[in-house]
């Protein structure tokens, strides 16, 4: 419909991570893998997905990653990256195809923001966002430096982000976000549950594991001992 | 082309449009456009479903198309060679699509190009939006000043007329220049009051819920939107039926009217049409 053949956009892109915690995987490992598909499946189908070797520094044997690439995309998932690599890990996973992914500490743009004072002072402002109307399927709303507010529903199908809070004044059901970039305090607080999903840091819960006693209620949803906790608010 | 009023048209655009298909968008057109022309409104038609014609079944005129919307697009034809009257009212016009063309025959020029020739001489211009969210229904849609999105009282319908919704707010011409809405409402159509009760269909609340727009009317399950199909006849046209009642209210609510909601939405059949039958 435009004249230019091509427009570059950047992109705010939301992978999964499957952390590994073994340096050499068995068949209990490979089963649990299966497991953690198939109970996460809406979740992991389709989305971007990386190998986490935080864990694992030792982890490095090509039958071993071979293996691993091979289970994973016969699954169907979209595996196409790894993070916290070792130089030896990284040069692995380039041969089945996997790119390195900077995350956290590693990424240059946060270096860049530690060694410069004026920029840091940038960083530190806040940038919370409200929005006034509804999130609509398939829309994806991102509050990249701070507290997201919604004022209004989100519909099924679409994607809520921030760094920090997210607040819905309305019905979530779609899916949130909050703590993208690590924040273990953040929480989500919405007026009506019917998420299809809720994370904080990375963890998370899906409509099939909130507790049928609380869609539908006014709830908050927070960490504690590293699991994703969902409290009435009354 | 003759004018028949002294004032200017309206020129007014309105896209009906889904996301899913066959929830009744072609059948809602036709029925719209039609009793807007009878209410004296010049009202114009236009199939934007390329490749899979079948506005003109609807209206009963598929055996009167020489030139369609797409050989005037490419230049083939004028406006006026391919604009088809329709038998039964002077008001109203059809555009028809091509059967053979590829999509990619519709561009955005040509779409406004041909849309700001109808809207110099029609008062309504009704785009029938094909099924889906791609280009074809992106481009139906982008120059509408208003829009129907057509849904039926079922999950995956509603899901997408929401999805639909989001385009709306953003992906058309009023949104991308004045950084305004279309303005959207929803017709619910296919309603199945017995479904309903028996929990196998949303009920109307559950959907504007969902949706939170104004709702435009209500249309129920009717065997006579089919037999009114077969015999190219829009609904508003044949006999009246809960259905075309439905399509008149909706109408009268587009032009501005207040219609009482209740009567169509919680009319319950009385003693004797329980007895005999619910006319259709
Ligand atoms: N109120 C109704 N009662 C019964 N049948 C209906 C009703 N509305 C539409 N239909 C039937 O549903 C079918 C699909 O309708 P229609 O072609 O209008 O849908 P559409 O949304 O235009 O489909 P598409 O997405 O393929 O363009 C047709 O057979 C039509 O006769
Ligand atoms: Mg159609």
């Amino acid at each position: 419909m435009r004249a230019e053949p091509i427009q570059v956009r950047g992109r705010f892109l939301t992978a999964i991570a499957i952390r590994i915690e073994v340096d050499t995987p068995d068949a209990s490992f490979f089963a649990a893998l299966d497991e953690k598909i198939r109970s996460a499946a809406n979740l992991m189908v389709g989305a971007p997905i990386l190998l986490d070797f935080e864990k694992v520094p030792g982890f490095a044997s090509r039958d071993h990653l071979g293996e691993l690439v091979r289970a994973i995309r016969a699954k169907g998932l979209l595996l196409f990256g790894v993070q916290n690599a070792t130089p030896e890990q990284q040069a692995l996973a380039e041969e089945f195809g996997l790119i390195q992914v900077l995350v956290g500490r590693d990424t240059p743009v946060q270096q860049a923001r530690a060694v410069s004072p004026r920029r840091s002072r940038l960083v530190a402002q806040p940038g919370n966002k409200v929005i006034h109307r509804h999130v609509r399927s398939g829309q994806l709303v991102v509050a990249e430096r701070g507290d997201l507010t919604i004022i209004g529903s989100v519909a099924s199908g679409a994607e809520v982000l921030a760094s920090g809070n997210i607040h819905i004044y309305g019905t979530l059901r779609g899916r949130a976000m909050a703590g993208v970039e690590g924040d273990t305090n953040a929480r989500i607080f919405c007026s009506k549950l019917e998420a299809e999903l809720l994370a904080i840091a990375g963890l998370f819960k899906t409509s099939e594991t909130i507790h049928p006693d609380l869609r539908r209620c006014n709830v908050q949803a927070f960490l504690e001992d590293e699991t994703l906790h969902i409290e009435r608010l009354v | 082309m003759t004018q028949l009023k002294d004032k200017a048209p309206l020129g007014k655009v309105i896209v009906i449009t889904s996301g899913k298909g066959g929830v009744g968008k072609t059948t809602s057109a036709a029925a719209i456009a039609a009793a807007l022309a009878k209410r004296d409104f010049k009202t114009v038609v236009i199939d934007f479903d390329v490749g899979l014609r079948n506005l003109d079944m609807i209206m009963g005129c598929e055996r009167r198309v020489v030139f369609d919307f797409i050989n005037v697009i490419q230049g083939e034809a004028r406006l006026k060679q391919a604009l088809i009257r329709d038998k039964r009212l002077d008001t109203l016009w059809i555009l028809p699509t091509s059967q053979t063309r590829d999509k990619d025959a519709l561009t955005k020029e040509g779409v406004e190009k041909v849309l700001n020739e109808l809207k110099e001489q029609f008062d309504y211009i009704i785009c029938d939006s094909p099924a889906g969210i791609e280009r074809g229904a992106q481009l139906a849609m982008y120059f509408a000043d208003e829009a129907v999105v057509v849904t039926n009282p079922e999950v995956s319908s509603v899901r997408d007329s929401d999805r639909v919704l989001g385009l709306l707010a953003s992906k058309t011409k009023r949104a991308e220049d004045e950084g305004a809405e279309v303005k959207a409402q929803v017709l619910v159509t296919r309603l199945d009051q017995r479904r309903i009760d028996a929990g196998e269909m949303m009920t109307i609340d559950d959907v504007l819920e969902i949706l939170a727009v104004p709702l435009l009317g209500v249309i129920p399950e009717s065997t006579a939107v089919l037999r009114a199909s077969n015999v190219g006849m829009p609904i508003v046209l044949d006999e009246p039926s809960a259905a075309s009642r439905g399509y008149e209210a909706a109408v009268a609510r587009l032009l501005g009217e207040e219609v009482d909601t209740q009567t169509e939405r919680d009319k319950k059949p009385g003693f004797f049409s329980r007895l005999f039958g619910a006319p259709a």
